[in-house]
């Protein structure tokens, strides 16, 4: 464990680790040569960049209540440590997906622009992915130091909490962008609202009485 | 394009269909010729009699699609929406060929009909013969294909029922047997998949049946082994792998209007200016077209509006959508 723990407080590993799922495209597009991925490459490429960030604000959002759980395991130390990595990773693998979206309904034409944009304000599952989007550019900015010092730590924190809102978000994006409901939403925020539950219950479970209060 | 290999399979265009030597000899000649037993004998295998392994008798030039260039062969038969095997387009490949068994297949034609009948789907494709055609196929999610079918008019399959005069619309059922189909064992829609068209769509020359894809079989994931093909409407109407067709007086529900009204109409016509809820439907991505090849405008009735509008000229597609 404390290996392990030891390699996740690498910042190369963790690097390693959040571009190699920018990567996997090409292994299914140019070396298995998939039909049902070569079928609409674009797609292949939209869908996965969206889950990667999906997967990885999620992530991000369980360190808080792992802290809260298991503050003395050397691995959730290790992971607290990259909370801003990851965070901003995830807004950068959302960029990329939304950019692949820009691409795939408007094949790099600037003139198809603005009847995209109509298209997303128009659809309820796009405009959720948008303003997550948007939210997520907020907080990936404000990571600086100097935004935290400018905001101060209050509002600063306050401001993060945005994250959960993306978080609600985006599952709804998630799920109301396809025809039948996708059981992959649960199991990617499932276990995120079962930690923050625990969370809750721990910081505000009933406290033993001191014992000097005893008659 | 960066990422396809062409093969041999990627024929040119002109050479989808009208290869001679198929065409000098016919399926019905083969079988004529060879006797049905022999040719079992001979070739040592059962799916030669199976209707889907029909050669195309021949293509047909009314119905060539001048100009389209036909999706290759291994796209049509991996991209797949057949939710009976699975919700992704990669599941019914995969899926739809563990050990489900399309060969022996009986069709029942039933309902406002003067002749009843429950016929083996090989014994129809020898009685109806088959054809080739090539049609654009558009998918309600905003992709489309074209597609070389093999089959035979739907009017012909529903002559032989004869329908009464009180019929009115026609009803289509696929198979129920979730033990063959994994998707059928979750409820994410209402099994068996049911379809319906009104007669005189149904009856329209351009509404198909087909058995079979580039003169080959029709592949389990694409509905064996026999499939509804309707080109002017969205590819959700297209049933597959038909156990019964009966002709109705009342309007029948289809599934994915079951499924959701406000977003799957009964007509499901091809319309680029009434929108889905959740994609535009004015343009889409052609399958097989790369990463940066864009979208093309879609067709009104999919192209085939010359055809198929005056079947609608009282309809508001608006709200018939």
């Amino acid at each position: 464990m404390t290996a392990f723990a030891r390699l996740l407080r690498s910042k190369t590993f963790v690097w390693i680790v959040l571009i190699l799922p920018g990567l996997w495209p090409a292994w299914p597009l140019f070396v298995r040569q998939d039909s049902s991925a070569l079928a609409d490459p674009l797609k292949f490429i939209l869908h996965h960049l969206g889950f990667v960030a999906c997967l990885l604000l999620v992530t991000v959002l369980t360190f808080s209540p792992l802290r809260v759980l298991f503050p003395r395991s050397p691995v959730v130390q290790a992971l607290n440590r990259h909370r801003r990595l990851v965070g901003v990773s995830a807004f950068v693998y959302a960029a990329l997906h939304f950019t692949t979206h820009l691409l795939y309904e408007g094949g790099a034409h600037p003139a198809n622009l603005p009847g995209i944009f109509r298209n997303v304000l128009d659809k309820p599952f796009q405009l959720t992915g948008l303003i997550a989007l948007t939210i997520l550019l907020l907080l990936a900015v404000t990571s600086l130091h100097a935004a935290v010092r400018w905001l101060g730590g209050r509002r600063w924190k306050n401001l993060h909490r945005l994250a959960y809102v993306a978080a609600a978000l985006i599952a709804y994006h998630q799920a109301a962008a396809r025809k039948i409901f996708p059981v992959q939403v649960l199991w990617i925020f499932i276990p995120l609202v079962v930690l923050e539950l625990l969370r809750l219950w721990k910081t505000h479970r009933p406290r033993p009485a001191p014992a000097a209060a005893r008659p | 394009m960066l990422i396809r290999t062409p093969s041999s399979w990627e024929l040119p265009e002109s050479a989808v269909t009208p290869e001679a030597l198929y065409r000098q000899r016919s399926r019905r000649d083969f079988l004529r010729t060879l006797g049905l037993g022999a040719a079992a004998l001979t070739l040592g295998s059962r799916s030669v009699l199976a209707a889907t392994a029909g050669f195309p008798d021949q293509q047909n030039p009314a119905y060539n699609g001048t100009g389209l260039k036909p999706t290759p062969y291994n796209l049509v038969t991996s991209y797949n929406n057949f939710y009976e095997f699975g919700l992704n387009k990669d599941d019914p490949k995969d899926n739809a060929n563990r050990g489900w068994n399309t060969d022996a297949w009986t069709l029942e034609l039933a309902g406002l009909v003067r002749s009843p009948q429950k016929i083996d789907v090989n014994a129809l494709v020898r009685q109806l013969g088959l054809e080739q055609r090539v049609y654009r196929h558009r998918c309600v999610e905003a992709w489309s294909m074209v597609v070389p079918w093999d089959g035979f008019p739907l009017a012909k399959l529903i002559a032989l029922a004869d329908p009464l005069p009180t019929a009115k619309y026609v009803k289509f059922t696929t198979f129920y047997d979730p033990s063959a189909a994994v998707g059928q064992r979750s409820n994410s829609l209402d099994w068996p998949y049911v379809e319906g068209l009104r007669l005189d769509e149904a009856m329209h020359p351009l509404a198909f049946i087909a058995t079979g894809i580039y003169g080959k079989p029709l592949p389990n994931q694409n509905g064996a082994p026999l499939r509804l093909v309707v080109p002017w409407k969205y590819g959700f109407k297209g049933i597959k792998s038909i156990v019964k067709i009966e002709l109705t007086k009342r309007e029948p529900r289809n599934t994915w209007n079951v499924m959701a009204p406000s977003e799957y109409g009964f007509y499901a016509n091809v319309n680029p200016t009434v929108d889905h809820p959740r994609w535009s439907q004015a343009s889409e991505r052609i399958i097989g077209g790369g990463i940066f090849s864009g979208r093309q405008p879609t067709l009104m009735f999919n192209g085939y509006e010359k055809e198929v509008a005056p079947l609608y000229k009282d309809l508001n597609l608006r709200v018939n959508f």
